[in-house]
């Protein structure tokens, strides 16, 4: 519990630092014992997850906290086994069944409605429903999401599922009808900061602001990396300095030198080393669909406005595709292809008119 | 097996023994025997005659002898105890022996003209044809070792030994002693050489011949109908023959009829054709060598035999091909093993089908004198009937039967073969002499004939990288056969077509050839197939317009990538105007046409697509607007959705569209240079990457605890996480000892280990293939984490990270104890109050006998071996008392008092203990 990170955490709805209106909300939601299912979303770092354990502890009291993991092996129709970790409190258990990958269909089928049919045996002492937390929920198929449908409605009464998701756009129209929807926005800037302030001030160290704002800008106001990079920075070179380096995420560099490669050359050869580090990003577990949007935002960067729309529209189109398809190498190659020629006719329709 | 061989070997000697003799008789033969002069003065006059005098045979002087030995053999069979008597008394009566007279027939029938019509002849070997000799006496059977001359010793069964003399006289006899029977005739049918349904089969077999051979005749009658053959008695042939001819026209292939039947015959390639032979050949200081080596002189002869070898060797295989390729030559030049065999025990062949691969095994085969011995994939291949077919065939020989010759075994069809049976073959040609290096005395080599490989084995496959073929492939010769040349099988095609009566130009056959690829057998059967639809001109169009000959073959991947890479060359001139027409030139149409028949032929369509997406960016393409190359892309894409949409829905009525990505690539990339095509390993790559480091990431998540494994996923901890976390991992640490830092330090030296432990991490001693000792991060998250190329970040040393790791060790074990100590703090409590006046067990159990003796009344200050420290006085006086008594008083204190205690123990450095906690470790 030694990274700032975990250290810091806040653990209870009050004492939240930002979104203060909302945690209020959720507070009085709570208060009268009982809720609907919800679906909490928002973009990774907002602190969705720390929002979710404060309503838990609030609603349950600290032995939420207490948590152990366990490895359940289901065994799906086809006899294949599927071994899924869940982490439970003796009042909840989440489980990511995006880990299951295809089979999360069994998972939710099999692990989810047994634990809902349960019913508690004290319900005097206890709340009259357990909690089932479902992470990562935007990756979930369609077979799976279906079969949480019914399970949804069915088991109301034993049972509250609270959903976890970056986007509600791959949530299916009917769970999301049936749930609760809380959005979780990032923290402005200022509240990055502010946050980023009081840690250091908790473990005797001086932030000063323009490093703070720095931090702030370079983690995107995700709340997670900012607190890393900020004991980063601490580790680089202690008495902080305002203008020093803020270390990066290794793939981040990675990623926008390939999109200078995309745009300083345009030819079948650059393409085909595009490809390798595609392939380089791809291997490091980084997702397609990140690998896409990164490069976009890189690309526009580098795009005259005329440009700009049509990028994105390609990124669209090619994501879409990326989706539906199975092999990501050939959609971003295929974006990155396109995009070339797009810039190399626009480059050279420029060069055209100056001439002329 | 034993017994087997035995007899065999006793065979073998018999028949060495009657070589000599046999000439003799055979000269003696010519002069006596009235009915081979009969036959020869007869067979010119009347056929019809023939079959009387045949039938008639008994009447000459010889066929009466056979009456005779029939009685004889009678007597013999019915009472074999008397029968050992009278064989003596018979003796007498009969003068040529009997090994002799079992080649007399053979002799005559030798002499027999092959233009005889044998429509009789089925019925002749019915009549005995073997004269039957009981074993006449000898004096060269000695019961003592001769004093001069070679000599053959003879054990029988019931252990008597007798001596045969070797090189004998013209008219010796050789038999065994009178009171026994010979070991030839021992067995019932031994009494003939050859047994009766033997002689018949062969008798069937000749008549098979003159069939076929007349056949033939009337063939060649047939197909030159303008010349007109006016004899008489050939033409009465012709009609006797003809039902049979039309009989055989129908049912036999020309592919059968026109196979090659000698090595000079054959279609195929001439290089290979030698380098076959010549491997075969090599064999023959091992195959046919081995029939001496029984003979006492063996040593001479089988020298000389040598010499004989490497004559008739360098005569026949004369060093032409020397500079075609110099690996084969290498290989058949190769010295032969212990066992005089070829380095390669197994010849390998492959090549398409068609090409005469299983035709030139056989032919081979037969030339270097062997009797063939074939397993197909039409047998049973399993393991088992697999081993027993291969010891048959290799180990044991046709004892019966006019062809005794050693067996060749041909495989053919081996790619289709299971691996097991495969690795039965390969433990075959492995097995190794159990005897190991003793083979030069006689009981060796026995046991060494059971268990080595002695005879060759050709195997033959279509493809040759089969993965069950890929050990075979490491301890074979192989030979890939090369196209038939289109001439000469052309030429081939003119004289089948010529004799069966059918017209045909070069520039048509040329065209067939073309057509099915050089196949012969393809070739062969368009042909048969056109004649019998009664077509008596042959010109190319004919050839162009018919369907059959071509084969749906599979190409391989690469000839299909070369295909679609590489547009078609104009070919050559032909003759004939078919060519231009040729698959894979001309017209946008036909190229179309082309691709999308050899992709959907091939089937593999993942594969194809990716060897299209490996390849099409580094084949030459002249792109500057990278229009075609999205436009190949986005057809991967589609592509890409229908597999997709095929593998989710199952919808295989979908896959017809999938050879249409070749047929783009190859109209937006084809190029007239030739492709260098790379193997599509990208993709497979890939995968096994990013499968390794998903595993480090999850072993890593496994053991994280459940308060922070639930804050962070496998997204978050690559996207977030990773990098910083390995940063924040690396902090300056000062270069000294752990228990010199300041509090500061220590306190970020805690929380370093906090966090390694908190995350999962912790390094490992790791030993450098130079000999240098690293320390890893495990689990391996950091190729996960970091990127080449990118600007290396900061690294600790190798010793703050010893430091850290033996802090973390340290850490791990407070951990647990504390934990221990958490979960039972009952029990650990006692134990820990019994820690105190107790010793631990183990210097308990030794000493528990000196510490009961022991009253510890005084507790004097002792040092590390347990003298006294303090009061100077106390020792003198504990060791006035007496001697042996104090010295165990002394050690009962020490060990008693001090937690510290040794025990003497030559050469061992661990004489002195002390026990310690880790808690004690602050």
């Amino acid at each position: 519990m030694s990274l700032w990170l975990d250290k810091y955490r806040p653990t209870s709805l009050g004492k939240l630092d930002y979104h203060k209106e909302q945690a209020t909300q959720l507070k009085n939601l709570v208060q009268c014992g009982d809720f609907p299912h919800l679906l909490v979303y928002g973009p990774s770092g907002a602190g969705k997850k720390t929002r979710i354990m404060c309503l838990l502890k609030e609603l349950y009291g600290p032995g939420v906290e207490k948590l152990r993991i366990e490895h359940q092996t289901i065994v799906a129709p086809s006899k294949k086994k599927i071994e899924i970790n869940i982490i439970a409190s003796n009042y909840h258990l989440e489980v990511n069944p995006s880990d299951a990958g295809n089979q999360d269909r069994v998972v939710i089928q099999e692990l989810i409605k047994t634990v809902a049919q349960s019913q508690q045996i004290q319900s005097s002492t206890q709340r009259e429903f357990k909690v089932v937390l479902l992470t990562e929920v935007d990756r979930l198929t369609k077979d799976a999401q279906h079969a949480l449908r019914r399970t949804m409605e069915k088991y109301m009464t034993t049972c509250r599922l609270i959903l976890c998701s970056t986007s509600t756009s791959k949530v299916i129209g009917p769970i999301q009808s049936r749930c609760l929807a809380v959005r979780v926005p990032l923290p402005s800037t200022e509240e990055v900061c502010s946050v980023l302030t009081s840690v250091c001030k908790k473990e005797g160290l001086l932030l000063p602001p323009e490093l703070a704002k720095q931090i702030s800008e370079k983690s995107g106001r995700n709340l997670r990396r900012a607190l890393l990079m900020c004991e980063a920075c601490r580790v680089q070179q202690y008495p902080f300095s305002a203008d020093q380096d803020v270390p990066e995420p290794d793939w981040e560099v990675y990623l926008r030198e390939t999109a200078n490669a995309i745009v300083s050359q345009q030819s079948p050869q650059r393409l085909l080393e595009v490809r390798a580090r595609l392939y380089e990003l791809l291997t490091h577990c980084i997702p397609p669909d990140i690998i896409i949007k990164g490069l976009v935002e890189e690309l526009l960067n580098n795009c005259d406005g005329q440009l700009k729309t049509e990028v994105a529209h390609l990124a669209a189109y090619y994501e879409h595709r990326l989706q539906l398809g199975s092999k990501a190498i050939y959609h971003l190659e295929a974006f990155i292809a396109k995009f070339m020629a797009m810039y190399k006719k626009f480059m050279e329709d420029g060069l055209d008119a100056m001439m002329f | 097996m034993d017994e087997y061989d035995e007899l065999f070997e006793i065979e073998d000697q018999f028949e060495e023994q009657f070589a000599d003799e046999l000439e003799v008789l055979a000269q003696m033969e010519e002069e006596t025997s009235q009915p081979a002069q009969c036959l020869k003065q007869v067979q010119g006059d009347d056929i019809s005659d023939m079959q009387h005098l045949l039938d008639n045979q008994p009447s000459t002087h010889k066929a009466k002898r056979q009456k005779q030995d029939t009685g004889v053999v009678r007597r013999l069979f019915n009472a074999s105890q008397t029968q050992q008597r009278n064989v003596p008394s018979q003796d007498d009566n009969i003068t040529p022996p009997s090994s002799p007279e079992h080649y007399e027939p053979s002799n005559t029938f030798r002499s027999t003209p092959a233009v005889l019509d044998i429509s009789g002849l089925a019925e002749i070997p019915e009549t005995p044809r073997r004269p039957v000799t009981s074993p006449p006496p000898s004096k060269c059977v000695l019961r003592r070792p001769p004093l001069e001359g070679d000599f053959i010793s003879v054990t029988d069964s019931s252990g008597n030994r007798v001596y045969l003399r070797q090189k004998g006289e013209a008219d010796t006899k050789t038999v065994n002693s009178p009171n026994r029977i010979s070991p030839n005739s021992h067995s019932a049918l031994g009494l003939l050489a050859l047994p009766v349904r033997v002689l018949r089969e062969q008798e069937a077999e000749r008549h098979h011949q003159q069939v076929v051979e007349s056949q033939r005749l009337t063939e060649l009658l047939v197909s030159s109908l303008n010349n007109v053959f006016t004899d008489s008695g050939n033409t009465e042939d012709q009609e006797n023959e003809d039902p049979q001819d039309a009989e055989g026209q129908t049912s036999q292939l020309w592919v059968e009829r026109f196979s090659p039947r000698h090595y000079t015959e054959l279609l195929s390639d001439d290089f290979t054709n030698r380098c076959l032979l010549k491997w075969l050949k090599l064999w023959d200081n091992v195959v046919f060598g081995r029939e001496r080596k029984s003979r006492p002189v063996r040593s001479d002869r089988q020298s000389a035999n040598q010499n004989s070898f490497k004559l008739s060797q360098g005569s026949q295989n004369p060093n032409r091909f020397k500079s075609k390729m110099e690996m084969t030559e290498e290989i058949l030049e190769a010295e032969l093993d212990q066992y005089k065999r070829p380095k390669y025990r197994v010849a390998l062949l492959s090549g398409p089908p068609g090409l005469g691969k299983t035709t030139l095994a056989h032919v081979i085969a037969k030339h270097a004198g062997y009797n063939v011995v074939e397993i197909n994939a039409s047998d049973d291949r399993s393991a088992e009937v697999f081993q027993k077919r291969i010891d048959t065939a290799t180990q044991m020989k046709s004892v019966l039967g006019a062809n005794e010759r050693p067996n060749c075994l041909i495989i053919d069809e081996i790619d289709g073969a299971p691996a097991a049976a495969i690795n039965i073959l390969l433990s075959a040609l492995n097995r190794k002499d159990t005897h190991g290096g003793d083979a030069g005395t006689e009981t060796a080599k026995k046991k060494k004939k059971e268990f080595v490989l002695l005879r060759p084995i050709i195997c033959i496959c279509n493809d040759l990288y089969v993965p069950a073929l890929r050990p075979l492939r490491q301890q074979a010769f192989l030979l890939a056969f090369p196209q038939t040349q289109p001439s000469r099988l052309s030429q081939r095609l003119a004289e089948i077509s010529t004799l069966q009566g059918l017209k045909a130009d070069t520039g048509a056959l040329m065209c067939l050839c073309e057509k099915t690829d050089n196949d012969i057998r393809s070739c062969i059967n368009t042909l048969q197939f056109l004649h019998g639809r009664g077509l008596k001109q042959l010109d190319s169009r004919i050839i162009q317009r018919v369907s059959v000959g071509q084969k749906d073959q599979n190409k391989g991947l690469f000839y299909l990538w070369q295909e679609i890479f590489q547009l078609p060359r104009t070919k050559r001139k032909h003759i004939g105007k078919g060519f231009e027409e040729a698959p894979g030139s001309g017209s946008g149409f036909q190229r179309f046409q082309h691709i999308l028949h050899l992709a959907s032929s091939s089937g593999q369509y993942e594969k194809i697509s990716q060897g299209l997406y490996d390849n099409y960016l580094s084949v030459r393409v002249r792109d500057p607007k990278l229009q075609s190359v999205s436009e190949a892309l986005d057809w991967l894409l589609f592509s890409d959705r229908l597999n997709q949409v095929i593998l989710h829905g199952q919808n295989f009525s979908l896959l017809r569209y999938l050879p249409f990505l070749s047929v783009t690539f190859h109209f937006l990339f084809a190029h007239t240079h030739v492709p260098r095509i790379s193997y599509p390993h990208s993709q497979q790559e890939a995968t096994s990457r990013l499968l390794s480091s998903r595993n480090a990431l999850s072993t890593m998540l496994a053991d994280i605890p459940a308060s922070i494994r639930s804050r962070i996923g496998q997204l978050h901890l690559t996207l977030d996480v990773l990098t910083l976390l390995l940063d924040i991992i690396c902090p300056k640490l000062r270069p000294v000892n752990p228990q010199l830092f300041s509090s500061r330090e220590k306190e970020l030296m805690r929380e370093l280990i906090n966090t390694m432990l908190a995350y999962n991490l912790s390094y490992r001693q790791d030993r450098t293939p130079e000999g240098q000792y690293t320390f890893m991060l495990e689990p391996r998250v950091e190729e996960v984490a970091r990127f080449p190329g990118l600007p290396p970040r900061r690294q600790l040393t190798y010793q703050a990270k010893q430091t850290i790791s033996r802090e973390m060790e340290q850490e791990k074990m407070r951990r647990a104890e504390q934990m221990m100590l958490q979960r039972n703090p009952s029990p650990k409590e006692e134990e820990r109050k019994s820690a105190g006046p107790k010793p631990t067990r183990n210097h308990q159990q030794r000493l528990e006998n000196i510490v009961k003796q022991t009253t510890v009344e005084t507790r004097p200050e002792v040092d590390f071996f347990g003298r006294a420290v303090g009061p100077r006085p106390q020792r003198p006086l504990l060791s006035s008392d007496s001697g042996e008594k104090c010295a165990v008083v002394a050690m009962g204190t020490a060990v008693g008092n001090s937690d510290v205690w040794f025990r003497f123990n030559e050469g061992m450095s661990n004489a002195v203990r002390r026990n310690v906690y880790i808690r004690e470790l602050q």
